[in-house]
C-alpha cells in the first residue's frame, strides 16, 4: 500500500512516500526549484517520490493532506472581521489564493498530478503529533508547537501504539512560534526562515532575568503555571498585517524594527536573549506539566518550535521525562511524513512496523550519472580507487585546513545537512569559523558552526543527556561542550560554550562515520565541522550540478563527490562569485 | 517581425494581468466592505468575540480539543 503525504501553501512544501507503512521517499519542493522556502504545490517531490519507487500516481492508495483548509479558512476570515477595516490590505493580498489554490486542493491534485484516488485531510497538528508513529516509543507524551495550524498553535496529548490523542490546546492568535517570529522580524531578520539566527544570537546576550527586556517581554504574555499563555495582541499586528511587531512593541522594546545587515547592538542582543529564556520559560512550564498529567517517561515533541535546538538539550534535565523524539524536520515541512503516517496507522489501524532511524529519504544519484555529469561538462576531476583512499585523503586535506564539498548518497530530508550534503572542514583551526562565515557562507558573523561527532566519542567531548537521544542524530539538540575543549576546538564552540552537534551512528552513515574516525586519528579529536552545503539564501543542493555550482561560486577548495575529487583551482573557468547573491 | 509580435503578445499579456489584477481588487474591496463590515458591525451589535486578544483572570488558558484518532469519513472533510 502506497500512501503519499503533501504539505504546501503556508511554508516548506514537501511531499512523503510511505510503503506499508515505511517511509521510503521524502523531500522538500524547494531542493528541487531552488526557491528556499518553496510553499507551491510539491509537483517535484511528488515525482521524484513516484520515481524513487518506480511507480506510477494509480499505485497510490491515500493522499493525505496536511491540515484542514476550510477550517483554516474559517480562521483566517474571523482574523479580517475582528480587525476590521485594518485587515483591508491583507484580505486583497491574501483572498485569491484562498480562492484559487487553497480551497481547491482536490481539483490541483486531479489536474496536476492526474490523481483520481482519496484525499484525506489530516487536521495540522495532529500531522505534527504523528512523528510519533515513527518513534521508537509505544508510548509517549505528545507536545506540538507552532506558529499556528488551522486555530491551534499549541496541543499536548499522549500517542500509545497506533493511536494518538490530542487533549488540550492553545488557540490562535497567542502563539509561542509567532512571538518568536514578531521578534525575529523586529530584530531584521525573515520571518519563517531566520528564527534559529535568533536562538543563535541569544548567548551574546544577557541571559539572566536581570535583563531589563526580559521584564518587558513579560508585559507582552501572560504565562500561568501550567505553561499555558495569551499573548496581549496590543503588542502584535500578524493578526492583520503582514508587518508583525506593532508600535506598542517598538516603544516597549525602545526602538524600531532593525534593518536589515544593519549593526546588532547590544540591545538586540539582550532581546534575543529574553525572547529564548521566555520561550523556555514556557516549554519548561508546558513540559512538567504534561509529565505530571501523563506520568509518562517518554515525550515527542513537534512543530516548528521543536527546532528550537537549544532549548532541546535542556528538556531532558528540567522535566521529569527520560526519553525525547523528534524527526528530522518537526516543522511543517515535516507534515508530509505526519499526514501519510496518520492515514497508515490512526485511520486504517494497520500496526507499527518502522522507527526513522536516519534521514537520507531524499534524492540520490549512481556513480555512472555523476561521472556522465562532470564528463558532459568537461569537469577536471580525479578517481579514488575505493573508500579507503577517499576516506584517508579526505581526512587528510580536511587536517591542512581546506574545506571541502561532501556530496555522497540520497539527500536529507529536513532542514539540516547531516553528512550527505554538508561542508566540512577544521575544528581545530580558530579562524576556520570566519573563514566558512566570510568565504563560503556569506553570512553573519555571530552565527556559530556545529560539530560532528561519532556516537561512541559524543560523551567524551559533550555534556550529554544519557543515553544520547536520537534527535541529537539530526541535529536538534544543544549541549555543552566540555570546557577543557572549548580551546581545543574553538570553530564550534559557541559564546556560551555550547555545541549543536550532530551525532552518527555507524550503521547510518558509515563512509561518513569513517572519515570522522580518520580525521581523529590524525588531528587527537575525531569532530568535524559540519554545515550545510549551501549559501546563505540558498537551498541545500540536491543535484550534483548543484554542488558543482555551489563550490565554484565560494571558497570550497574540493568537492568530493561519491568516488570523484574535484579540485576547484583545477576548475577556475567555471568560476563565479556568490556573494553577491548571497540574502537572507 | 517575429520578435515585433512576440513583445506585443507578451505587453497584451502583461496588461491582461494589470486588469485582472485591478478588476479584483476592486471585487475583493467591495467584499470586504460589505461582507466581512457588515459581519464587524453585527458582532459589535451582539457582543460576539472572533479572538481571544487579551489575558484574563483564569487559572489556565489550556483550552479543551479533544482531538482522538479521526475515522475516515471524518477525514475526507475539508472542515
Amino acid at each position: 500500500m502506497y500512501i503519499l503525504g503533501i504539505s504546501c501553501y503556508y511554508h516548506d512544501a514537501s511531499a512523503a512516500l510511505l510503503k506499508d507503512g515505511k517511509i521510503v521517499a521524502a523531500a522538500q519542493e524547494e531542493r528541487f526549484t531552488r526557491k528556499k522556502h518553496d510553499i507551491d504545490f510539491p509537483i517535484n517531490s511528488i515525482k521524484y517520490c513516484l520515481e524513487s519507487q518506480k511507480i506510477s500516481i494509480k499505485d497510490i492508495d491515500y493522499i493525505g493532506f496536511y491540515e484542514k483548509p476550510f477550517l483554516k479558512f474559517e480562521r483566517v476570515l474571523f482574523q479580517h472581521i475582528s480587525s476590521f477595516p485594518r485587515s483591508l490590505k491583507t484580505f486583497i493580498s491574501s483572498t485569491p489564493s484562498w480562492v484559487n489554490e487553497r480551497l481547491r486542493i482536490i481539483k490541483i491534485l486531479r489536474k496536476e498530478i492526474k490523481y483520481k484516488g482519496d484525499v484525506l485531510f489530516i487536521p495540522h497538528h495532529l500531522a505534527h503529533a504523528a512523528s510519533f508513529f515513527i518513534s521508537p516509543f509505544k508510548e509517549a507524551a505528545i507536545l506540538t508547537v507552532d506558529g499556528v495550524g488551522e486555530w491551534t498553535t499549541t496541543a499536548y496529548g499522549k500517542g500509545k501504539q497506533n493511536k494518538i490523542e490530542l487533549a488540550k490546546e492553545i488557540e490562535f492568535p497567542s502563539s509561542l512560534g509567532l512571538l518568536y517570529s514578531t521578534i525575529t522580524a523586529y530584530l531584521g531578520f525573515t520571518v519563517n526562515n531566520s528564527e534559529y539566527k535568533v536562538m543563535g544570537l541569544s548567548p551574546y546576550g544577557n541571559m539572566s532575568k536581570t535583563n531589563p527586556y526580559y521584564l518587558k517581554l513579560k508585559k507582552v504574555i501572560d504565562i500561568k503555571d501550567d505553561g499555558s499563555f495569551r499573548m496581549e495582541m496590543s503588542y502584535f499586528k500578524y493578526h492583520y498585517s503582514d508587518r508583525m511587531p506593532s508600535r506598542k512593541l517598538c516603544r516597549l522594546l525602545e526602538g524600531e524594527v532593525r534593518k536589515p545587515e544593519s549593526e546588532i547592538t547590544q540591545r538586540r542582543k539582550d532581546i534575543a536573549a529574553a525572547l529564548q529564556m521566555i520561550t523556555e520559560e514556557i516549554l519548561t512550564k508546558i513540559l512538567i506539566y504534561i509529565h505530571k498529567i501523563t506520568k509518562l517517561k517518554n515525550v515527542v515533541i513537534s512543530g516548528g518550535v521543536a527546532l528550537n535546538s537549544v532549548y532541546n538539550g535542556k528538556i531532558l534535565k528540567n522535566t521529569g521525562f527520560k526519553n525525547i523524539w523528534a524527526q528530522p524536520d518537526p516543522g511543517d515541512g515535516g507534515t508530509s511524513i505526519g499526514a501519510a503516517s496518520y492515514i497508515y496507522h490512526a485511520v486504517l489501524g494497520k500496526k507499527r512496523n518502522f522507527i526513522l532511524k536516519d534521514a537520507y529519504l531524499g534524492p540520490g544519484f549512481s556513480t555512472e550519472e555523476i561521472k556522465k555529469f562532470l564528463d558532459s561538462n568537461s569537469i577536471k576531476y580525479s578517481q579514488f580507487k575505493d573508500d579507503n583512499e577517499l576516506v584517508k585523503i579526505c581526512a587528510n586535506l580536511i587536517f591542512n585546513n581546506s574545506v571541502i564539498g561532501w556530496f555522497h548518497g540520497r539527500m536529507e530530508w529536513g532542514p539540516r545537512a547531516l553528512g550527505n550534503r554538508s561542508i566540512l572542514s577544521n575544528p581545530c583551526n580558530p579562524e576556520m569559523k570566519e573563514i566558512l562565515n566570510l568565504k563560503v557562507k556569506h553570512r553573519e558573523k555571530f552565527r556559530p558552526f556545529a560539530p560532528v561527532v561519532c556516537d561512541d566519542d559524543a560523551l567524551k567531548y559533550f555534556d550529554c543527556d544519557k543515553p544520547i537521544p536520537l534527535p541529537a542524530d539530526f541535529m536538534l539538540m544543544v549541549y555543552p561542550i566540555k570546557k577543557k575543549f572549548h580551546k581545543i576546538i574553538p570553530s564550534v564552540t559557541h559564546v556560551d560554550g555550547s555545541g549543536r552537534l550532530q551525532t552518527i551512528r555507524k550503521f547510518q552513515n558509515s563512509l561518513y562515520y569513517s572519515l570522522i574516525k580518520e580525521y581523529g586519528r590524525l588531528s587527537g579529536v575525531p569532530i568535524l565541522i559540519n554545515t550545510s552545503f549551501n549559501i546563505r539564501g540558498e537551498p541545500i543542493v540536491c543535484s550534483p550540478y548543484d554542488a558543482y555550482k555551489c563550490m565554484m561560486g565560494t571558497g570550497i577548495d574540493y568537492l568530493i563527490i561519491d568516488k570523484f575529487l574535484i579540485k576547484r583551482s583545477d576548475n577556475l573557468g567555471d568560476e563565479w562569485d556568490s556573494e553577491k547573491y548571497a540574502k537572507d | 517581425m517575429n520578435k515585433f509580435f512576440s513583445e506585443f503578445k507578451d505587453g497584451m499579456k502583461n496588461f491582461g494581468t494589470t486588469i485582472s489584477i485591478i478588476v479584483n481588487s476592486i471585487l475583493l474591496f467591495l467584499v470586504y466592505l460589505i461582507g466581512v463590515g457588515l459581519t464587524f458591525l453585527l458582532s459589535k451589535i451582539f457582543r460576539k468575540k472572533f479572538l481571544d486578544t487579551k489575558p484574563e483572570n483564569v487559572k489556565s488558558y489550556w483550552k479543551e480539543l479533544n482531538l482522538k484518532n479521526q475515522k475516515k469519513e471524518e477525514c475526507y472533510r475539508q472542515f
